[in-house]
Order: structure tokens, then C-alpha cells, then sequence
């Protein structure tokens, strides 16, 4: 039997948006069985970019998002598939859905009815804006969310905002909005399922532009401080994104002794043994002319020597790398952070697993993504199936 | 009806922002958390701090609100044994600071699995606990970095981009979710465990299918704020300055609703715009048409028009306007807390409604060193007063 923590648990995603789905994939990641809900065409998520193949069929969205779980095909506009969504569910400790608040009373799928039905049940909502609240109806894709909860209008900051002013802001690539809602659901249903011995099944109600809105809460931390802060100013005032001869290094000193690590990397400059630069304070109002220096510097040395060196002096850098150099890192590779699993139309490929290990080892997908409806339920409910 | 996590103890030893933003989100969800600090090394938030400005400590702080305080001199042998005692009466330890310094201390996990066997513990990392980089000290823009999210992320003739707290707070988030996940396997076997969370491996988590990519050998890039399919797909300026409005539109319907808004039917026929795929690329000269309409609107006002007909959008939000939004507060997303001196400011709550859990959320602001001490030493731990002041002399509760 597997030692992974959530081993004997059964989650059940209706999801065709990418929080929900990626609440399932965390619970199903950390052992728990997931089975997602497909309409007779699949999940839309199977339709979403970017793409394995030149066809455009094999989307590595949906790979990723569903790796490990099972595929069960159900028409819930259908009587006969709301009553097979019911069979799954009666057996589920777990119910995430994203179905829209408007269409959910139709469908039995509102808060009510499953409660009802199913009452030791964690039923999680995963929404752009929620299910609660004036806005709950509202549409959102990654891009609208990241600017309804903060992190948009603040990016991009540091030699980005420096080298294009007038640009609009820029997003934070792929769905880290959407990702943040999955987090949340996830926490939010092993929170709920804490409780349950003591108060049954209950109703999660979570939504992208909190949780993003959450990781972002420094933002409204300033505000009360009485700051506002703003893509332009919100840098560092000296270091960040420097420019190098074959790439990008990322380079912040917060202590002492890093500054003084980096004093050393530069080669002991006359400009840098300034005493007053001893003072942080100083070291702050001078920021864009110290810049000026270490980009100088910077500019004639390849990425790696920099790393390298800097490492020795504990002067905290790194290199910006490539999803190519992630894949292929040797210390990930040490790590187990990816395992390889079939993806039909694509081949085995290396996936990534999970952020965290739990008890000394990394954890394992069960699989790559699941075929369309492979997943049929016992006998005594077959006739519910519903063929592709 | 108490908080979904009532009942469960946390001995905290994080420190900066992505550790201690995971036991903010467990104690507000219920979990009693134990802050552990000295006077010799306080909380990030109770110094000054040169980058952001503030002369003084926070007031008040979204990382830790709500939790106890109590003063550990960890440098003392006797520190360490009062760390223990307290680690022996929690169900959690939670610590970040680089790999190897708690075993240094005598505080690993082995250590204190022999004082509580069941123990989950948690530990935050920049590059987790093995592998050749696992002393690499870190930051959220240098997990951003090695993760591959900042090299993604940007202009595409620009650089890359530089990851802020929000990286620090992805990596706390997911951290709670994975102790949760070992506390339930704590109930069902009786097993504890070690939860080793590597910050930069939380960045690349947010870049799974572009890391499926690379693996199949194509090599994703920066793009922007564009989208490989949505056209019109971007952020738009709105009337006055530095404003902007989000728009993406995934389907025929969208973008028919869209020309009808901006009251150009006609674009709706034409060649250049009636497909996805003619959309997507035609999409610079798409950007000029809705910019020269989006430039003309209130951007708040934009939105709402355009998500009446069913086009999602969203005006670019500054921090003013997201702690002032009705629907952020009716869902508690935003609250209100009380400064010690009574003034009131908005604060970040925790991002779940809960049926049963009505309560959930920020207790209060951010305790005093040593708030709890009475209650932490004196009702849990039943230290005499007389052991405690001789503690205090000894400079271990300190």
C-alpha cells in the first residue's frame, strides 16, 4: 500500500478551468484517488494551449493538470449522468467543481442540493470571482484575474519597467492566478476535511482572485503602512535583473556580509570601498549608481563564472533559467522533481511531480494524463456509462 | 462553532516570509501557532526595514497576526530544551532557515521525532533539503529565477522578470496544503513525518506544461501579454493616467459581444477578424482598434459594460481599489483590523469560505515578543514563576 499521506482518500473534479483542475492534481499527487468528470467531448481543457503535437490534439495543459487521475465520461445534462455523477459521488470524500453559479440549480450541482444528498461530503467551489458576492458571475480568464487581484498592475518592476515605461503591465506567465484558486481549493478541502468527524461535509467557496489576491497581501500591508506601491518604484534598489554577456542574473544582497560578498566579487572596486556605502541606508539612495557599476561589471562575464564565484561568497545569486535548464537541472534530478510518464500522442516525457516531499522521498504520479472515459464505474451502475 | 483547525498545535520556528505565511494561513484556519523569536533575532516585521522604507516595526503584518509569541534564545543549550518541551506538547514543528542549521542547533527532525514520535514537521527551503544545491540561500526573486517562472515571465524583446513576495507567499500556500496532507495521514496511521518544501521547485510548479515542453524538446519564450490562441488579448489603456483594462476573448460570441459594446458591428464582419485564428493573427492591428476605443473609458466602468454581454474583463486594480472592492469584503477576502492604537486598516483575510467555518480568518494583529508567555510556559508547559525568571536571567527566554 502506498505511504503517500492522502493514500484512501477519492476526489471527484468536474473541471473544465484550470484551478479546479489543479486542486485534484494536488490532492491525487499526495495519493489521494481522483477521478475528473468529462463531458461526452472531453474536458475543455484538453482543447487549451500550448500543445505537444503539430496537430494540436495533445494539449500539455491538460497533461500536466491531469497526470494520475481517472477519466470518467458523464453527461450531467443527462438524467442518466447526474445519477452516475451521484453514484461517484456517494463514494467521494471530495467534490470540486467549477460549473458556472448560473448554470448549477439545473444541475443539481448547487451547494443545497449536494449537501443534501450527500451530506459527509466536501464539496469545494473553484471560481474565477467565487460563488458568493456581486461579482460571482463574472468571467475571467488568467489575465483579468491577475489584474482584479493586484500582482497585474505591479509587474513588471525593476530593469523591465525601467527599459519599457509606457508599456501596459505585463502578466505573469501561464495560469498563476488560476494556480493560486487550485492551491486554495486544496487547502480549503483538507481544511474542511479536518473537521468532518466532528461537523460532516460543508461547502468550500473559493475563488482565484482571493487566493491570488492572498500570496499578494503585501500590497495591502504597505497600503495600511500608508504606501502605495507601484510597478516603477517597487525595486530593489540595486541589484535585481543584471544583464550578462551570455544571459540573466538575478542578484539580491539584504545583509551585511552579502553586500560585502559582493564587494569582494567585483574585484574590490575603488568605488565600492566607500565607507559610506557601509551603510545600508546609503547603499539605497546610491542604488541606481551602484547599478550602474555592477551592470558594467556584469556585462563582459558569462552568467556561469558569475554564479560560480558568487556561490563561494555567499552572495545570493542565480541564474535565470530556461524551462529547458529546469528539466535537465542536476540538482532536480537529485531531487526527483520529474518522473517520466506515457502521454498518448507524445511519448514518454519527464513530468513534473510536486513542489514539496513528504517523509524524506519524493512523491509519485500515478500516471501520465488519462484516455477520455477510461474509467468505468463498478458493475452494478454500467448502465449509467456513458460511451464516448 | 470552532475554526476548522482547532485543536491542532504549531511550534514555529520560520522565518522571513514563506515559511511563517504558511502557519498564518494554518492559524487562521484554527491552529494554534507558537511564534519562537528573541530579542536577539526578532521578526523581520518588529525592525526597521531600508528596503520599503519604514523606520520602525510594523504595526501590524500579514504574516504573522494572530499567532502567540513567545522568546527562545536558541543559542542557549537551555534553548534548545525549552524548544524541545515545547515541540513534545505540538502536533507540528515548522521551520526555513537553510538546510542543516536546526540539526546544527540539535532541533532536526530527528531530534525532535525522538521527543514527539508522530511529529509532522515542516521545513521551507529555497532548494529543499537534498540535492548539490540545497545550501543555496535564497529569496522569492531568486526562486523565481531558478524555477524558470521569471524567464518566462516578461516582454518578449525585454528581460526577464523579477518575482516579489507573491513567490515567497506561493511557496507558504502550498506548504500548508502539503502539512495538511500529512496531518491526515498522521490520523489514519499514526505516522508522522518530514515535509521538505523547495521554494524554487514551487516556481516551476507554476510552469508545469511550458517544463512538458522543453522536455519534448521545443523551447517556450517569453510572449508577454500575449496569449497563443485569445485575440483580443492584453491589457488596454483606459482614460487617465497610468490606467489600463484587461480583456481576453476566447470565442466568436465574445468577440461579436465585444464590436457590439464598442458599437463597431461591422468588424464583426470583417475578413480580417471573423475567426479565431484570423484574430490571433491580425492581433497587433486588433490591439490598435480596442486600444483607440478602451482609451475613451473609465476603466471600472469599461469592465462592467463588457461583462453585461458576457466579455470577460477587468479594470487593472490598484491596491487602493482592491482593499476599497464591496465583492473582496463581502467574501472577507478583505477585512478590517484594528491597530493597537484603534486605528482600523484594511488586511488580507484567508482565501476560503468555509459553511461550517464562519469564523475563520484574522484573529488578531501582530502579537508582542513574548505576548504569550504566561499562557505558553505557564498553562502549557506548568513552568513555575520562579523557573521562568530564572530563564530569563539565564538570558534563554530572551
Amino acid at each position: 500500500m502506498s505511504n503517500a499521506p492522502l493514500t484512501g482518500l477519492r476526489v471527484v473534479a468536474n473541471a473544465s478551468g484550470v484551478a479546479a483542475a489543479y486542486a485534484a492534481r494536488l490532492l491525487g499527487t499526495l495519493g489521494a484517488e481522483t477521478i475528473l468528470v468529462e463531458p461526452l467531448q472531453g474536458s475543455a481543457l484538453r482543447d487549451e494551449p500550448p500543445f505537444l503535437d503539430a496537430d494540436e490534439d495533445v494539449s500539455a495543459l491538460f497533461a500536466y493538470l491531469a497526470a494520475g487521475a481517472r477519466s470518467f465520461v458523464c453527461d450531467v445534462t443527462s438524467d442518466a449522468g447526474r445519477a452516475a455523477l451521484g453514484g461517484l459521488l456517494s463514494e467521494a470524500d471530495i467534490f470540486i467543481d467549477d460549473t458556472l453559479p448560473a448554470e448549477r440549480t439545473a444541475l443539481g450541482l448547487d451547494e443545497e442540493a449536494i449537501a443534501a444528498r450527500h451530506p459527509d461530503l466536501i464539496h469545494v467551489s473553484a471560481l474565477p470571482f467565487g460563488s458568493h458576492g456581486p461579482k460571482a458571475g463574472w468571467k475571467a480568464h488568467e489575465i483579468n484575474l491577475q489584474h482584479a487581484s493586484g500582482e497585474g498592475n505591479l509587474l513588471p518592476n525593476g530593469l523591465s519597467v525601467e527599459m519599457f515605461p509606457d508599456r501596459p503591465p505585463v502578466k505573469i506567465y501561464g495560469h498563476f492566478a488560476e494556480l493560486q484558486g487550485g492551491i486554495a481549493a486544496a487547502l480549503g478541502a483538507l481544511s474542511a476535511l479536518w473537521v468532518r468527524p466532528e461537523l460532516g461535509g460543508q461547502y468550500v467557496d473559493v475563488a482565484s482572485q482571493d487566493a491570488a489576491l492572498a500570496v499578494g497581501a503585501f500590497a495591502i500591508q504597505r497600503l495600511g503602512d500608508g504606501s502605495i506601491e507601484h510597478r516603477v518604484e517597487r525595486s530593489f534598489r540595486y541589484g535585481g535583473v543584471i544583464p550578462c554577456a551570455d544571459g540573466y542574473v538575478e542578484l539580491l544582497t539584504l545583509e551585511q556580509r552579502q553586500w560585502h560578498g559582493l564587494v569582494k566579487l567585483l574585484g574590490d572596486p575603488e568605488w565600492a570601498l566607500d565607507p559610506a556605502l557601509d551603510d545600508s541606508l546609503e547603499r539605497s539612495r546610491q542604488g541606481p549608481l551602484i547599478n550602474t557599476h555592477i551592470r558594467a561589471w556584469a556585462a563582459v562575464r558569462k552568467v556561469e563564472d558569475i554564479v560560480r564565484e558568487g556561490q563561494k561568497l555567499s552572495v545570493p545569486l542565480a541564474k535565470y533559467y530556461t524551462p529547458a535548464e529546469v528539466v535537465r537541472d542536476p540538482h532536480e534530478a537529485v531531487r526527483g522533481l520529474f518522473q517520466p510518464v506515457e502521454i498518448a500522442g507524445a511519448g514518454v516525457l519527464n513530468m513534473l511531480v510536486s513542489p514539496f516531499h513528504v517523509s524524506g522521498e519524493p512523491l509519485h504520479l500515478r500516471a501520465g494524463p488519462p484516455a477520455l472515459g477510461e474509467y468505468r464505474l463498478p458493475s452494478a451502475n454500467t448502465a449509467a456509462n456513458v460511451e464516448a | 462553532m470552532a475554526k476548522p483547525l482547532h485543536g491542532i498545535r504549531i511550534a514555529d520556528f520560520t522565518v522571513h516570509n514563506a515559511g511563517p505565511f504558511c502557519t498564518h494561513l494554518l492559524s487562521q484556519l484554527g491552529a494554534e501557532v507558537i511564534k519562537v523569536e528573541s530579542a536577539m533575532r526578532p521578526d523581520a516585521f518588529r525592525k526597521p526595514h531600508p528596503v520599503y522604507g519604514r523606520m520602525g516595526p510594523a504595526t501590524f503584518d500579514q504574516v504573522a497576526s494572530t499567532k502567540l509569541s513567545i522568546r527562545i534564545n536558541l543559542k542557549k543549550p537551555e534553548g534548545i530544551e525549552l524548544s524541545k518541551r515545547l515541540v513534545g506538547l505540538s502536533d507540528v514543528a515548522a521551520e526555513s532557515f537553510r538546510p542543516g542549521v536546526m540539526a546544527r542547533l540539535g532541533l532536526g527532525y530527528d531530534a525532535l521525532r525522538a521527543v514527539k514520535p508522530d511529529l509532522v514537521m515542516l521545513a521551507v527551503s529555497s532548494s529543499g533539503q537534498s540535492g548539490p544545491d540545497s545550501h543555496f540561500a535564497g529569496y522569492a526573486p531568486l526562486f523565481g529565477a531558478w524555477g524558470g517562472l521569471g524567464e518566462l515571465t516578461g516582454y518578449e524583446d525585454g528581460p526577464p522578470v523579477e518575482m516579489r513576495h507573491v513567490m515567497d507567499h506561493t511557496v507558504g500556500m502550498n506548504a500548508a496544503v502539503a502539512v495538511m496532507a500529512a496531518l491526515h495521514r498522521r490520523r489514519t496511521t499514526g505516522e508522522g513525518g518530514l515535509v521538505d518544501v523547495s521554494a524554487r521547485e514551487v516556481a516551476s510548479s507554476l510552469l508545469g506544461e511550458a517544463l512538458l515542453l522543453a522536455a519534448a524538446g521545443t523551447e517556450p519564450h517569453r510572449t508577454g501579454n500575449d496569449h497563443s490562441r485569445m485575440a483580443p488579448h492584453g491589457v488596454y489603456p483606459a482614460a487617465g493616467d497610468d490606467r489600463w483594462l484587461s480583456i481576453a476573448v476566447a470565442s466568436d460570441a465574445e468577440w461579436q459581444a465585444l464590436t457590439g459594446v464598442m458599437g463597431v458591428g461591422e468588424l464583426a464582419g470583417d475578413v480580417r477578424f471573423t475567426s479565431a485564428e484570423a484574430r490571433h493573427a491580425n492581433r497587433r492591428e486588433l490591439d490598435q482598434i480596442v486600444s483607440g476605443w478602451t482609451v475613451t473609458l473609465e476603466a471600472n466602468d469599461a469592465a462592467e459594460r463588457l461583462q453585461a454581454v458576457g466579455v470577460p474583463a477587468h479594470a487593472s486594480w490598484t491596491t487602493p481599489e482592491i482593499a476599497a472592492d464591496p465583492h473582496l469584503r463581502a467574501r472577507e477576502a478583505i477585512v478590517e483590523v484594528a491597530e493597537p492604537d484603534g486605528k482600523i486598516r484594511a488586511a488580507v483575510g484567508v482565501p476560503m469560505r468555509l459553511s461550517k467555518g464562519p469564523e475563520i480568518g484574522i484573529a488578531r494583529g501582530t502579537p508582542k515578543l513574548g505576548e504569550h508567555e504566561d499562557y505558553v510556559y505557564g498553562e502549557l508547559l506548568g513552568m513555575a514563576r520562579a523557573e521562568r525568571e530564572a530563564l530569563e536571567e539565564a538570558e534563554v527566554i530572551y
